[in-house]
């Protein structure tokens, strides 16, 4: 009952989106069919008078485009770095913490479309780097692209608790990072850095085979330590990098942590957390199997703890509902 | 020592905390803009017909502090105007930092720019509240005194949409419904034709655009009645108004301005196009809302149902006042309302029987009726207010209206409950 939800989209030129059509808008409860202002999670704009200034319609929707493909840069044998030509306006909306892409081949069907998170972008030439690391059908017909690439975008979720990142300030930080998880961790980490935070990074390589942003955290001034996150037998984290975390937090008095793989590492790093006598905000990449993106299909949604559904690719929430 | 916590700092609930304070609690105001007194920035009509004898019932039960302000910064005393005897205008322009300073003298700690979104129960009682910084507020007891106006959908869907009022919804946030929160389902205001809520029935107007002579005469006599040009008069108009007492045929045939700092505009909106054709007017401009030649603001959407002492039913420790606690009219009425329930705010955390203003004096009366009438699908299209409308004619009728204040005093006096609003209960 006392959780703040917010919908990413929510103010944005894509709001109000199909939801508020059907009556299952994530804030407005003018939205969710029902006949009175009910605003918890204002986001400073109303949902309803912008829906009915479109004549009762959603806002356009974000449309795919077919992108040229710049360069592709093998850094293991299933890693890759791709760089994307976007428009201007494109790279901009991209360039924050959480932001992510769907691509697929030009050639390919529509459910070929994989989320794909932001690593870097360069606004000034309109262009992105993603990282991708082969797994399944989806990222191996990726890897097979040459010269065009189809893109829809752009997308914010990508991790939970970016009111967080983007409220630290002067203050210490510390990133647990695994694997190609690597990737979306650079844009938060030049966040922190750019708001005058101290920031600590461990990094596993995880199934990626090589530390590939290594150099880049280290050119952003972070202290970068090399870890085992998560032990491959148990699933969980190992205790000497437990007892590393909690050093941080009480000797260099780190106050956010975001933990960068997957649920099983969030989960270790939000209990480890929770167990903490200081309050330290917990951030983490948004792990849910996104395949729209925006809050129809359903495969994103996760149940919190009164068993309530969140549809966790629109959803913000403290992923301490989700993690601990 | 019972913490009570106020939820809006409106009239209605600065005069819950004159009280609450007054009978020994430890007091905290949320509020949710940078402003206390809410749409009272805006108003400025005091006294006029019944609310004469509602001020000074007020003030010889014990809660002087806010008429007595209100007093203070008249711009004009004993007024007339269509419908209207006696009406004092307080300047809207310095009541708000007196009010304010008179709050922070008495002790009350003021919390601005604190939205409450949410509360955390404990069965039927309230434990506390959450403001949109994520801060939870305990507290004993809680005095729901949001009102009941907007927010910006509510203002679409039964107005014509956010006209960008002194409540400044887009900037601090929504007021949201605590009771309704709390579990317990709002009342509905309705106008004539079975619409829900009312249009907020003033605008103002910026002094310094109007032609001098119509200057001049405000500044002197407080009021000016223009002629509207017969094509323009809209009859309609008067049935969305929420103030009865001013939905009278002189208002639509007449532009009535009245001097509080701004020139007050008698009706709920006026385009701005025809407004200029009025000798005197040509360059007027609106400075609340800033939309009123198109829209104002829509109220009664969000009451709570509530005994007489002021307590919402089915809450154990929530009381609520002014226009969420029923469909109330003004200034002095959100007074009257929020003095019982601050005073109540104690008795029932120590576990006295809440006060009940007897019927014999208009303040036990309105509060009593309105929850009466609330109740009959009738009672929802009417407003109470001492000023006009139905309950003045009742007023008169049941010999409550008086301007003698040596006889208002006399009637509370029979009653025992001079200054019982003094009385420290902790």
């Amino acid at each position: 009952m006392y959780r703040i939800l917010d919908c990413i989209d929510a103010g944005s030129e894509y709001c109000p989106c199909y939801l508020a059509e059907t009556g299952e808008c994530l804030t407005c409860s003018q939205l969710q069919g029902k006949t009175f202002c009910d605003c918890k999670n204002w986001k400073g704009v109303c949902i309803y008078q912008e829906y009915v200034w479109n004549r009762l319609r959603m806002k356009e929707r974000r449309k795919n485009t077919i992108c040229e493909l710049v360069e592709k840069k093998h850094v293991s044998e299933n890693v890759m770095i791709i760089k994307i030509k976007v428009t201007r306006t494109m790279a901009r909306e991209l360039n924050q913490p959480g932001a992510y892409v769907f691509l697929r081949g030009t050639d390919e069907a529509e459910y070929f479309e994989t989320p794909m998170a932001i690593m870097a972008v360069d606004e000034r030439e309109g262009a992105i780097d993603i990282a991708v690391q082969v797994r399944g059908v989806k990222t191996k017909s990726l890897s097979q692209a040459d010269s065009e690439i189809s893109l829809r975008g752009p997308y914010w979720n990508g991790l939970l608790g970016l009111k967080f990142i983007k409220g630290l300030r002067d203050s210490s930080a510390l990133l647990a990072i695994r694997g190609i998880g690597q990737a979306p961790a650079l844009p938060v980490a030049r966040k922190l850095v750019t708001a005058g935070n101290r920031v600590e990074v461990i990094l596993d390589v995880g199934r990626s085979e090589v530390n590939f942003t290594k150099e880049n955290f280290l050119e952003l001034g972070c202290v970068v330590t090399e870890k085992s996150l998560l032990d491959p037998a148990s699933l969980l984290v190992p205790e000497a990098t437990l007892a590393y975390i909690k050093k941080s937090i009480t000797e260099n008095g780190v106050k956010l942590v975001y933990s960068g793989g997957s649920d099983k590492l969030h989960l270790g790093i939000g209990r480890l957390l929770s167990s903490q006598q200081e309050r330290v905000y917990f951030a983490c990449s948004n792990d849910a199997r996104i395949c729209c993106g925006e809050g129809i299909c359903g495969s994103c949604h996760t149940r919190l703890s009164d068993g309530s559904r969140v549809k966790t690719c629109k959803t913000q929430l403290s992923p301490v509902e989700l993690f601990t | 020592m019972a913490k009570v916590i106020v939820i809006g700092g409106g009239w209605a609930g600065c005069a819950t905390a004159v009280t609450a304070k007054k009978a020994g609690a430890d007091v905290t105001v949320l509020e949710r803009t940078d402003l206390l007194l809410g749409l009272g920035n805006v108003g400025g009509i005091m006294r006029n017909n019944g609310r004469y004898t509602a001020a000074e019932e007020i003030k010889s039960l014990g809660a002087e502090e806010l008429i007595e302000i209100t007093d203070r910064v008249a711009r004009h005393k004993n007024v007339d105007f269509p419908g209207h005897k006696h009406a004092t205008l307080y300047d809207v322009q310095l009541i708000e930092p007196m009010v304010r300073r008179k709050l922070r003298e008495m002790g009350v700690n003021i919390k601005f720019e604190s939205r409450v979104i949410d509360v955390k129960m404990a069965g039927p009682k309230i434990i506390s509240v959450l403001t949109s910084d994520e801060n939870w507020t305990e507290g004993d007891v809680f005095v729901e005194a949001t009102g009941s106006t907007g927010p910006m959908g509510n203002c679409l869907r039964y107005g014509k949409g956010c006209s960008m009022c002194i409540l400044r919804c887009p900037t601090f946030g929504p007021r949201i419904s605590i009771s309704q929160r709390a579990g317990v389902e709002d009342l509905l205001g309705q106008r004539g034709d079975d619409s829900y809520g009312a249009m907020s029935g003033s605008c103002k107007l910026s002094k310094g655009s109007l032609g001098t002579e119509v200057v001049e005469k405000l500044d002197k006599e407080g009021v000016v009645v223009l002629p509207v040009p017969q094509d323009d008069i809209n009859m309609e108009k008067l049935g969305m108004k929420v103030c009865q007492q001013y939905a009278l045929k002189e208002f639509a045939e007449n532009i009535v301005l009245l001097d509080t700092g701004y020139a007050k505009l008698m009706t709920s909106y006026y385009p701005l196009e025809k407004l200029r054709k009025i000798p005197g007017l040509e360059n007027a401009r609106y400075d609340d809302p800033y939309s009123g030649g198109r829209a104002n603001s829509i109220r009664y959407l969000s009451m709570a149902p509530r005994n007489n002492g002021m307590k919402v039913e089915g809450v154990q420790n929530l009381l609520c006042a002014g226009e969420k606690s029923g469909l109330f009219v003004g200034h002095t009425e959100a007074i009257a309302t929020g003095s019982l329930a601050g005073h109540n705010s104690v008795r029932l955390h120590l576990g006295m029987p809440l006060l009940e203003l007897p019927r014999s004096i208009s303040l036990g009366d309105i509060i009593a009726y309105a929850n009466e009438m609330i109740k009959l699908p009738a009672g929802l299209k009417n407003r109470y207010t001492f000023s006009g409308g139905n309950y003045f004619t009742r007023m008169q009728e049941q010999g409550l209206y008086t301007t003698d204040p040596a006889q208002i005093r006399q009637r509370i006096e029979r009653m025992n409950l001079i200054d019982i609003f003094k009385v420290k209960l902790v």
